[in-house]
């Protein structure tokens, strides 16, 4: 009730104000005492001055300069001087023995409030919807004509409803009639977000009781609401880790599901992208610190390549004289895994490296009250992109086809000319290339150390499996289901009970299709 | 339901097997009776080995029916190793023995026998056993290379020890593919002997390419195109059937 | 091919060794003064202890790899199980003696602010039930988890896989504080069993002589399995086992009663094992303590038996002194022994042993290794 009164008095002081002339405000503003320069900020805002936005908003800053019976003037962010009264230049030198005005965190809400009234009358019905936004967050009752004025003059629709939801919401803190209060009510579960919410529950415990139950109800509208958002931020998680799976498992797709090669240093291939990563920023860092920002760009191909080779190198070295024998090259790159993992903590060190994000992949999307980090949401597109752009490895270019050739039937292709082994070093070397690049993604979400790998090889395995083998398409599906199932479970089982479901359902799965999801059938297959 | 509703020992109707969209098997129909002896003959892709699969259990039919015993068993429901008990032997194209095992021990593993683990864990090798070996390997004539491993014998003796295992299983029925592959011309004619000697007692099927060795035979012919039945009768009388020699001989 | 008598030469020299060593090292321990230069330190004898309780391990899944061609990479969960059932035992034993000094429930479940003790702790106070459950428990899980995956038919890298995901699972749920088997620290500060102090060196010394009795009753019944018309099969299931089928063997039954025997017995491994070093926590279900148990196999030699548990104890001992002297090396060592063993030691060290005459014999085979299946 204190609050109440209080705000009372400055709706009744601010009506006093509102008919004071220009030079009155600006002593106002260059007070030292804060009541009056916040009086001040109010009776600038209604003042009508064309300038008052760009004054206001130039106090923020300590832009807007004032004195004691001298015209008061801001500075543009481009640092031309300007006269708040006339809004026109003003004369050079005029600025001296003024001072900016004073601003503490008071001044700073009144000044945005004041704001948020002005562009209520904005031409720009973005700005204006934003200002709504604003002053339902402030729920200032002193905002209250302004809001009128505008809501009378407002043909937008949208801009109509959010200014609407503004003022019930200022009428909720006013002692309007219970029925106003009720209708107000109504208004405020429309937005039915967080704001709306925090609203609602700050109110039900003086308000009278058909408030109350209206809000009650409406809270629980808003809560339903919510929860369907959380799920489907749920899903929104779930694809982005779906994509993380993808990215992981689909250079294992090749490998296992194309050639048949179980390959368990995997997981190693990405660690070596992530740590190729790594090096390159550090290179960048030293040498080129104004190419950083595109390090990921460079880090890409350079893991790619560093990762392929490494492929390429395994298959020729081990992996070639196991064809055929699927448990002994399992054990054979398992040894290399444990060997890459010790040469890499040699090198670097056991502690985790610092990947840097670029600016451009920092900071987060908000889409209809979800909210999606940048990063995650590239790793989405990178992950398809390095999908689709295997496909088309795989279904358009020569290599593709002799791959595809050699898996089909090894000795037909072999005796048409295909260099097989050829063939399989260079599908190998591209399943880990192409982990190499997943390596580079995961950098920016994981951390960068020699057990990075370690983490992914386990889920890689049953998203190819469950995808099933040979199948790239397959592991597309399998991934984001996967992934979408692991956060869709988290909630009620908890992230490890999700994930233990998750692995017995993938194993019960295999029973029931050993071949998974998208099995190749035919003759040939189980022979 | 002991009652045989037929007189054939197997009794397949309209059995179609697909393969993402492929028809291996497209309504093939054919019927073997007790101690018949059958050659089934046609060109590569016409549904021999899906056949034989489809009979062991080894490949479910998409549609049709596959009865055995006088129609007292389904074969779409049992799984191989039923199948094999209930009396019906497979020889493989390729000769596939238990490498590791000398030859003694491939045949006592086919003997007729209760099957299971646990009779297996506690029972050795009996007197009768190993008269029954003796018997099976005189007869396949490997009795001097009884104590070699599996893995060591000449393709031809390969042939033989796996005949001398189906015999040790001693089914009604016998499915033998390609006996001859890969033999002499005198193993060729052994084979042929033997085939019809085993014939006397039981049923067999005999899936070859070899003319020569179909005629040895002298049975019954069953040609195979596409998946169903092209046309039956003695040696003389399919070869003489144009569509035959369109599809098959005359290729 | 394997010797059809259920004890062959190698058998017995094994054997010996076995008892030689359960005479020699307690012997030796407990009779010596210490400044003798053949004493045993006290210390060293569950060390030696724990070896005998891996190569039960890998006796156990050499039977499966060795003989019926189920590489599991998932042994490490039944060891672990029984090591947890025998460990919920110790916990029992402790008592009032706990810093809580709560009689009826151990520390950490006091911790937890549990007041009751959860039903699947019950009955593990009673020694008889915990070594019940030493073996049920293993050969339960081992039971479920085969009949649904030998019914299937899911066979080679796809089971290994599978193998490897049970044992992550087990992994990811024995961390869980919910689970009340200790979480993150397991189960530990055991005093002692059947009221004697764990610590001693008699126990110690008792110990060490169960681990090797258990060790050589498991290879006897190894060999009687393998020996038996069984094992006939178990090999033919091994080598072709689409065949097998045809001759009328239910494979999957086969697989099933093997793999549950195998589960029990890394049951028992475990169980021996948690006593020796004082500790069980979720770690020992990691998938790379599963795989490491095959690498000891591998070294050994694969169907071989004896060889499974050479092989753990050798590559244990080298595990023991290179994380000792060299630590960086261990990890390329044992890496390296994976790739080694696969190309150029299919058979291990004992196929080393049994083909040293002939040299020929071991080129020829390294040339037919080299050679890419079609």
């Amino acid at each position: 009730m204190t609050l109440l009164r209080i705000l009372l008095c400055l709706v009744a002081l601010a009506g006093v104000a509102r008919a004071a002339e220009p030079q009155a405000i600006f002593d106002r503003l260059a007070s030292t005492k804060y009541d009056d320069i916040e009086a001040g900020v109010g009776d600038l805002a209604t003042s009508g001055l064309p300038a008052a936005a760009d004054a206001l908003s130039a106090a923020l800053d300590g832009r807007l300069l004032v004195a004691p019976g001298k015209p008061a003037l801001f500075k543009t962010p481009m640092g031309t001087t300007i006269d708040v009264a006339t809004n026109a230049p003003a004369a050079a030198g005029a600025d001296a023995g003024l001072k900016p005005v004073r601003v503490n965190n008071r001044i700073r809400r009144a000044v945005a409030t004041a704001i948020g009234t002005l562009t209520l009358m904005s031409p720009d019905a973005r700005a204006r919807l934003r200002a709504a936004e604003s002053v339902f967050r402030g729920r200032d009752p002193e905002t209250l004509p302004a809001l009128d004025k505008a809501l009378a003059a407002e043909k937008d629709e949208r801009v109509l409803a959010a200014m609407r939801r503004a003022k019930a919401a200022i009428t909720l803190t006013t002692d309007a009639p219970e029925a106003d209060k009720v209708a107000a009510v109504g208004l405020v579960a429309e937005r039915g977000d967080q704001d709306g919410l925090v609203l609602l529950r700050g109110l039900s415990e003086t308000a009278p009781a058909a408030v109350k139950s209206a809000a009650a109800s409406a809270i629980q509208a808003i809560e339903t609401r919510q929860a369907m958002l959380a799920r489907v931020q749920d899903v929104a998680y779930g694809v982005s880790l779906g994509s993380v799976l993808l990215l992981a498992a689909v250079g294992l797709a090749i490998t296992f599901g194309v050639m048949g090669v179980i390959n368990m240093a995997h997981g190693e291939m990405v660690m070596l992208g992530a740590y190729t990563t790594y090096l390159v920023q550090d290179l960048l860092r030293t040498f080129a610190p104004g190419l950083m920002e595109g390090s990921l760009a460079i880090a890409v191909p350079a893991a790619f390549l560093v990762a392929g080779a490494v492929g390429v190198a395994i298959e020729r070295l081990v992996i070639r004289h196991l064809y055929g024998r699927p448990l002994e090259t399992l054990l054979a790159t398992f040894g290399i895994s444990l060997m890459l993992q010790q040469a890499v903590r040699s090198i670097f060190g056991p502690s985790n490296r610092e990947v840097s994000t670029p600016d451009w992949l920092s900071g987060s999307l908000d889409l209809f009250g979800l909210t999606l980090t940048w990063n995650r949401v590239a790793i989405v597109l990178f992950a398809l992109a390095v999908f689709f752009a295997l496909q088309l490895v795989l279904k358009k270019t020569t290599l593709g086809l002799q791959v595809r050739a050699v898996t089909q039937n090894r000795r037909m292709a072999s005796s048409m000319g295909i260099r097989t082994d050829r063939i399989d070093a260079l599908t190998f070397g591209l399943g880990s290339g192409v982990a190499g690049m997943a390596g580079v993604a995961l950098s920016q979400i994981d951390n960068v150390s020699p057990n990075l790998g370690q983490g992914y090889i386990i889920d890689s395995f049953m998203v190819v499996v469950f995808g099933g083998v040979g199948n790239l398409w397959g592991t597309l599906v399998g991934a984001l289901t996967i992934g979408v199932a692991n956060k869709l479970l988290e909630p009620f089982a908890g992230a490890v009970l999700g994930k233990i479901i998750l692995l017995v359902m993938i194993i019960l799965f295999i029973q029931k299709r050993p071949r998974g999801l998208f099995a190749l059938k035919g003759r040939f297959v189980d022979a | 339901m002991d009652q045989k509703i037929s007189p054939e020992l197997l009794y397949l109707n309209d059995v179609s097997v697909v393969f993402d969209g492929f028809r291996a098997l497209n309504s093939l129909s054919l019927t073997i009776g007790e101690k018949e002896m059958r050659a089934i003959i046609g060109p590569n892709g016409a549904g021999k080995t899906t056949m034989m699969d489809v009979i062991t259990g080894k490949t479910r039919p998409t549609v049709g029916t596959a009865l055995f015993d006088g129609g007292v068993h389904d074969l779409t429901r049992l799984d191989e190793a039923t199948i094999a008990g209930l009396g019906i032997g497979r020889k493989f194209q390729t000769p596939t023995v238990i490498e590791n095992h000398d030859v003694e021990t491939n045949v006592e593993l086919a003997l007729k026998a209760d099957k299971g683990p646990f009779a297996k864990l506690f029972s050795r090798r009996t007197p009768q056993v190993q008269e029954r070996i003796d018997e099976i390997l005189e007869r396949v004539r490997l009795k001097n290379a009884r104590h070699r491993r599996a893995g060591d014998l000449s393709h031809g003796q390969k042939q033989w020890l796996e005949i001398g295992m189906l015999l040790a299983q001693e089914p009604k029925l016998l499915l033998v593919d390609e006996p001859a592959a890969g033999m002499t011309d005198a193993e060729t004619a052994d084979t042929a002997v033997l085939l019809r000697e085993i014939a006397e007692t039981r049923s067999v099927v005999v899936v070859e390419h070899d003319m020569i060795f179909v005629r040895d035979l002298d049975v019954k012919v069953t040609v195979l195109h596409e998946g169903s039945v092209l046309a039956e009768g003695s040696l003389d009388h399919v070869s003489s059937n144009e569509r035959v020699i369109e599809v098959y001989l005359g290729r | 091919m394997t010797s059809t008598r259920l004890i062959d030469f190698k058998g017995y020299v094994f054997l010996a060794v076995l008892v030689a060593a359960v005479v020699i090292v307690p012997g030796l321990n407990l009779l010596l003064p210490a400044d003798n230069p053949f004493h045993i330190p006290s210390y060293l004898v569950p060390l030696l202890g724990k070896y005998l309780t891996y190569a039960l391990l890998a006796l156990a899944v050499d039977l499966v790899w060795g003989y019926c061609g189920i590489l599991s990479l998932g042994h490490g969960a039944f060891f672990a199980l029984g090591g947890y059932a025998i460990g919920m035992h110790l916990m029992r034993e402790i008592g009032p003696r706990g810093v809580y000094a709560n009689p009826e429930l151990p520390d950490f479940m006091v911790f937890l602010n549990l007041k009751e003790l959860p039903v699947w702790w019950w009955g593990f106070d009673f020694f008889p039930y915990a070594a019940l459950m030493v073996l049920l428990v293993p050969g339960a899980l081992a039971f479920v988890f085969g009949w649904f995956a030998f019914r299937s038919r899911v066979t080679g890298v796809y089971l290994s896989i599978i193998t490897q995901a049970l044992t992550f699972a087990l992994l990811l749920a024995f961390f869980r504080n919910d689970m009340i088997m200790g979480g993150n620290n397991g189960l530990t500060d055991f005093k002692d069993i059947f009221g004697i102090p764990l610590q001693t060196q008699g126990m110690r010394a008792s110990l060490f002589a169960l681990s090797a009795l258990a060790l050589g009753l498991g290879y006897l019944l190894c060999r009687y399995i393998v020996t038996s018309n069984f094992g006939k099969v178990l090999v033919a299931v091994r080598d072709q086992e689409s065949r097998t089928r045809f001759l009328g063997y239910k494979v999957e039954n086969y697989k099933l009663v093997v793999w549950v025997i195998s589960a029990m017995m890394a049951g028992v491994a475990g169980a021996l094992y948690v006593p020796q070093v004082g500790i069980i926590n979720p770690g020992e279900f990691s998938p790379a303590n599963s795989i490491e148990a095959v690498i000891w196999v591998a070294v050994g030699g694969r169907g071989t038996l004896v060889g499974a548990a050479l092989g753990a104890v050798l590559v244990n001992f080298a595990k023991t002194w290179l994380t000792g002297a060299f630590p960086e090396l261990w990890l390329f060592a044992l890496g390296g022994l994976f790739v080694v063993v696969t190309l150029f030691l299919p058979k291990g060290i004992m196929g080393l042993i049994g083909s040293m005459d002939s040299v020929k014999a071991w080129t020829t085979r390294r040339r037919a290794v080299a050679k890419p299946a079609e």
